[in-house]
């Protein structure tokens, strides 16, 4: 009976002391940071979703590096017997990812939206500058190279706008340096001609002058051709009577320099012969006497400077002639009116009306703005 | 004190079976990285990147749940598995959607080059037709330049569908599009506005024969 007692104490005592045994097993286990994990997994989900691999690539590394420590050390530790882990290090690791992963997400919110507002700007700025350069420079005789790249730009604008539209700004942001490279340079380049074009605008000025008191004093017809405006205007006494389009030589800005340079010279000339019928191919034509004295003695000095070769010859035979009205500067050097404003002005004018032709008759701010 | 060597030894032997039972799901583990895999050789990141993120995301929380198992003295496996099996068709249907989205710009990238070209050749008989007054043919001079730019950027994104990367050829070939269109409204108002004013359409005129004279 005794043994009896003794074996079923014996077994409640090993029943009892069996769960208590376990329990303290489990109560001294080492706890691993499980939330400190999920909440470091969070953070750095959070910040891909923010983009932070693409904005804030430095961080969002780090914060990966430090999190795959954490996965790798947690990975290591449970290698060990369960009794001899430590999972400080998980811990630490784990809140090192959170710090950088907080750090990048905010980092990537401020880079993006800073980037989509400079973008913005950037992109309203080209488009302004596309506009300015259609309206300044259309019909201005820049080299095909420009032009080439006037339009590459203008391509790439439009990507950028496309792939800013999607959210890419990083790759919106290289396609618009591009185009801003290829715009502003044109731009510049373009622009530099003009206002080197314009640095003759006194001397313009002082021949339209001459010209209008000339007309004035005379009582009698002068011609203005500006080049600029593409106009060719009748004075009579000094008041302007008509004005027509003209359509000049193809290279029309600056000077005329050398025969076949397709450039529409400037200077203050007379008519010196008047042909109509089959004496010109051009309708009617009035032959200017072009060069004159001041044009020779110019062409002889660059010959000397040598900024003409030797073999270069003076051009000559330039008329006021029809066939115009084709809205394009077509001429070798001539200005081209429409036959029924030829038969016009071959009317009024005579052999050594005056007709000065000029840069242009508005200063390079005006044209700007206008 | 026999007894008590024979308790411990139980003892021990009871948190060995009871902390080695319940394996890590390696096979599926395997199955579904392979799977997340063959998503980012389909390009998941580029053409459905939030499901692909997600189905990572997924996978970096399974492998933490493994984790935190390995460190319980009492493993349980089983909820993982369930997770496992559907990131695995997660991963696959990431995939075969990324194939799907693909295949889809692809399509884009497509019809947007047979209509741009389209709108090209519409453009090139435009000119033809277009008025040539007042500079009138200047502009449409910028305008030829403007097409050739845009031939120029339909031959990149021909090159970079050839290549396969087809959003780059998308993002290309609708810049070159809104351009080719933008010129042939330009060019149709121009011919509309003078047809509405009743004037007459200037041929392409050519210069006259150019004079045997020096200039």
């Amino acid at each position: 009976m005794r043994k009896i007692w003794r074996g079923v104490l014996i077994f409640s005592a090993i029943a009892v002391s069996i769960p208590l045994f376990v329990l303290i097993l489990i109560h001294f286990t080492p706890k691993p940071p499980t939330a400190k994990m999920e909440h470091a997994r969070a953070i750095l989900s959070q910040a891909e979703k923010n983009q932070a691999d693409t904005y804030s690539k430095k961080l969002f590394t780090e914060a990966k590096i430090f999190y795959d420590s954490a996965m790798a050390n947690w990975h290591n530790e449970n290698k060990r017997f369960i009794y001899f882990r430590h999972y400080d290090k998980v811990g630490t690791f784990a809140d090192l990812s959170v710090k950088r992963a907080s750090q990048a997400t905010d980092n990537s919110i401020s880079t993006s939206s800073n980037l989509k507002v400079k973008l913005k700007q950037k992109i309203e700025s080209l488009d302004a500058l596309v506009v300015q350069i259609d309206d300044l420079f259309n019909t201005y005789p820049l080299t095909s190279e420009i032009r080439n790249r006037i339009s590459k730009g203008k391509i790439l604008l439009k990507e950028a706008e496309i792939v800013y539209n999607k959210g890419q700004y990083l790759q919106a942001n290289r396609k618009l340096t591009d185009a801003e490279y290829l715009l502003t340079e044109s731009y510049e380049y373009a622009s530099a001609n003009l206002k080197n074009y314009f640095k003759s605008y006194s001397v313009w000025k002082k021949w339209v002058d001459r010209t209008l008191i000339d007309s004035k004093n005379n009582k009698d017809y002068s011609i203005i051709i500006d080049k600029f405006s593409r106009k060719c205007f009748i004075y009579l006494s000094g008041s302007k009577k008509y004005e027509f389009d003209a359509e000049l030589g193809k290279n029309w800005v600056g000077d005329k320099r050398t025969r076949g340079d397709m450039a529409t010279p400037e200077g203050m000339y007379k008519i010196a012969k008047k042909f109509d019928g089959g004496k010109t191919k051009y309708y009617k034509a009035l032959l200017l006497d072009y060069p004159n004295e001041e044009d020779v003695q110019k062409f002889k000095a660059e010959i000397e400077r040598g900024s003409l070769p030797a073999s270069a010859r003076i051009g000559g035979l330039i008329e006021i002639h029809g066939n115009g009205g084709k809205g394009i500067d077509w001429t070798e050097g001539c200005i081209a009116l429409t036959d029924k404003e030829m038969d016009m002005i071959f009317k009024i004018v005579r052999v050594g009306t005056p007709v000065t032709i000029i840069g242009s008759m508005a200063e390079l701010k005006d044209v700007v703005d206008k | 004190m026999k007894n008590k060597v024979l308790m411990g030894l139980a003892a021990i032997a009871m948190v060995a079976f009871l902390s080695s039972c319940g394996k890590v799901p390696q096979a599926k583990v395997d199955a579904t990285n392979a799977a997340i895999t063959a998503a980012q050789t389909a390009e998941a990141a580029v053409y459905v990147p939030a499901e692909f993120t997600a189905v990572q995301d997924s996978m970096k929380a399974i492998n933490a749940a493994i984790e935190v198992q390995k460190s319980k003295l009492f493993k349980k496996f089983g909820p993982i598995e369930l997770k496992l099996d559907a990131t695995l068709a997660q991963a696959q249907k990431v995939a075969t959607d990324a194939v799907a989205k693909k295949e889809e710009v692809k399509k884009e990238v497509e019809t947007t080059m047979a209509a741009v070209k389209t709108t090209m050749e519409e453009n090139a008989t435009l000119m033809k037709k277009a008025p040539r007054g007042k500079e009138g043919a200047a502009v449409l001079e910028a305008m030829k330049t403007d097409m050739a730019a845009i031939e120029a950027s339909v031959a990149e994104a021909q090159a970079a569908y050839d290549k396969g990367t087809f959003m780059d050829a998308l993002n290309k070939i609708k810049a070159a599009s809104e351009k080719a269109t933008g010129i042939n409204t330009e060019l149709k108002d121009a011919i509309e506005k003078v047809k509405g004013k009743g004037k007459a359409v200037a041929p392409a005129a050519k210069p006259a024969a150019k004079p045997a004279v020096k200039k």
